[in-house]
């Protein structure tokens, strides 16, 4: 079935308001969670926007630049068919009634929140938000474990952040490229 | 009524702020929350330490991207001139930390595949990893340092943390429990 899916044709290049409305429909669909997958049921599968392949590679230049995953992918889908006003339409909806949510809640919480309840219960689900940024660099821990040099660069990023209180800026912009340079790849010798 | 100049000095602020810190989000947006931290509340003081933890929770609970965080940052800056003030630094805190990051993405996404072969993106691919991992041990110390004021809070983060690694349970669930054992006094504030 996916097999002979994935050799139908395409469907017509979306414009930006295309663009828009079905990334609005991949964010109020995601609202549970799942948004990569949701996006791609509905970008590739649905609306037939783009291929598998080309869905996935998208996946891998957002995790790799600067920026939130989920934006980037939406950067993406939107730059592949009207460049960057297609970017800011595909963006501006998946954005869109999840950041005018937020907002809500930000203002129901700047007004509210020195009543001593809703101090209790933010006691307890903050507790809980900072288990799960503790676990982001455990997550990754394992694809350098066995990277001694990985490790070592990991290791001198966080000593330098922690303890040398120097910001994020200067420590990116210097170490950056000395890590790219280590990892440059080797020229190929034939013969 | 508070002073207008300084209402747009703190706009400006907000805007200069997370501008120039858009294309350091690395990893996918997380590796900024603790220069947000030293920024929002040591360096501009415009929240405390403790609302800090609050909008990180807030914005993680909430459904969308985390990095939205952005958002509430500005909105807490803005508040002290009032609402209106309030949600444009929102706003404006939200479009400035994504408009320089998109501008690249765009670059990216019509030009990666002609780079297959180039070093520079082998280099990049696998350089800019560890110094990720590095960032992210950072983040999620100083996060805990923010957001945990007793032994049993920060066993609550322990206990979740060990959770999102070891199970596939949505961390919403956590965040309920944690809230309710909050609610009945459980945690110290």
């Amino acid at each position: 079935m996916a097999a002979e899916l994935e050799h139908e044709p395409l469907a017509a290049a979306p414009g930006r308001k295309g663009l828009f409305l079905g990334m609005l429909q991949v964010a109020l669909s995601s609202f549970g969670g799942g948004m990569s997958a949701w996006s791609q049921r509905i970008v590739v599968e649905q609306r037939r926007w783009m291929s598998n392949e080309s869905f996935i590679t998208g996946l891998t230049v957002a995790r790799l630049f600067p920026g939130p995953n989920q934006i980037n992918m939406a950067v993406y889908i939107g730059a592949q068919f009207r460049a960057f006003a297609g970017a800011v339409a595909a963006v501006g909806g998946i954005l869109l009634v999840p950041f005018s949510l937020l907002m809500l809640i930000g203002v129901v919480y700047f007004q509210f929140h020195t009543a001593p309840a809703v101090d209790r219960v933010l006691t307890g689900v903050v507790a809980a938000a900072a288990g799960m940024a503790l676990s982001m660099g455990f997550k990754i821990l394992h694809v350098y474990w066995r990277d001694p040099l990985a490790l070592g660069l990991a290791a001198l990023t966080f000593v330098v952040l922690e303890f040398k209180g120097i910001g994020l800026i200067p420590v990116v912009l210097v170490l950056g490229p000395i890590a790219m340079a280590l990892y440059w790849p080797r020229q190929q010798r034939h013969g | 009524m508070v002073d207008p100049s300084t209402a747009w000095d703190t706009w400006l602020q907000v805007v200069w702020t997370f501008l120039r810190l858009s294309l350091f989000s690395l990893g996918g947006g997380n590796t900024l929350l603790a220069e947000y931290h030293h920024l929002s509340v040591e360096r501009f003081g415009w929240i405390t330490s403790s609302q800090f933890a609050d909008l990180y929770a807030l914005a993680e609970a909430a459904p969308g991207p985390s990095s939205m965080i952005v958002g509430l940052l500005g909105l807490g800056a803005g508040w002290d001139h009032g609402l209106a003030w309030g949600l444009l630094c929102g706003v404006s805190a939200e479009v400035a930390v994504l408009l320089p990051s998109t501008v690249v993405m765009v670059t990216a996404a019509l030009s990666w595949n002609r780079l297959k072969d180039a070093p520079i993106r082998t280099a990049f691919e696998r350089g800019l990893g560890p110094i990720t991992l590095g960032i992210l041990f950072h983040v999620g110390l100083t996060v805990l340092r923010t957001a945990d004021h007793s032994v049993v809070a920060y066993l609550v983060s322990a206990v979740v943390c060990a959770l999102m690694l070891f199970t596939r349970i949505s961390p919403l669930y956590f965040m309920a429990v944690a809230g309710v054992l909050g609610a009945i006094g459980v945690i110290p504030s």
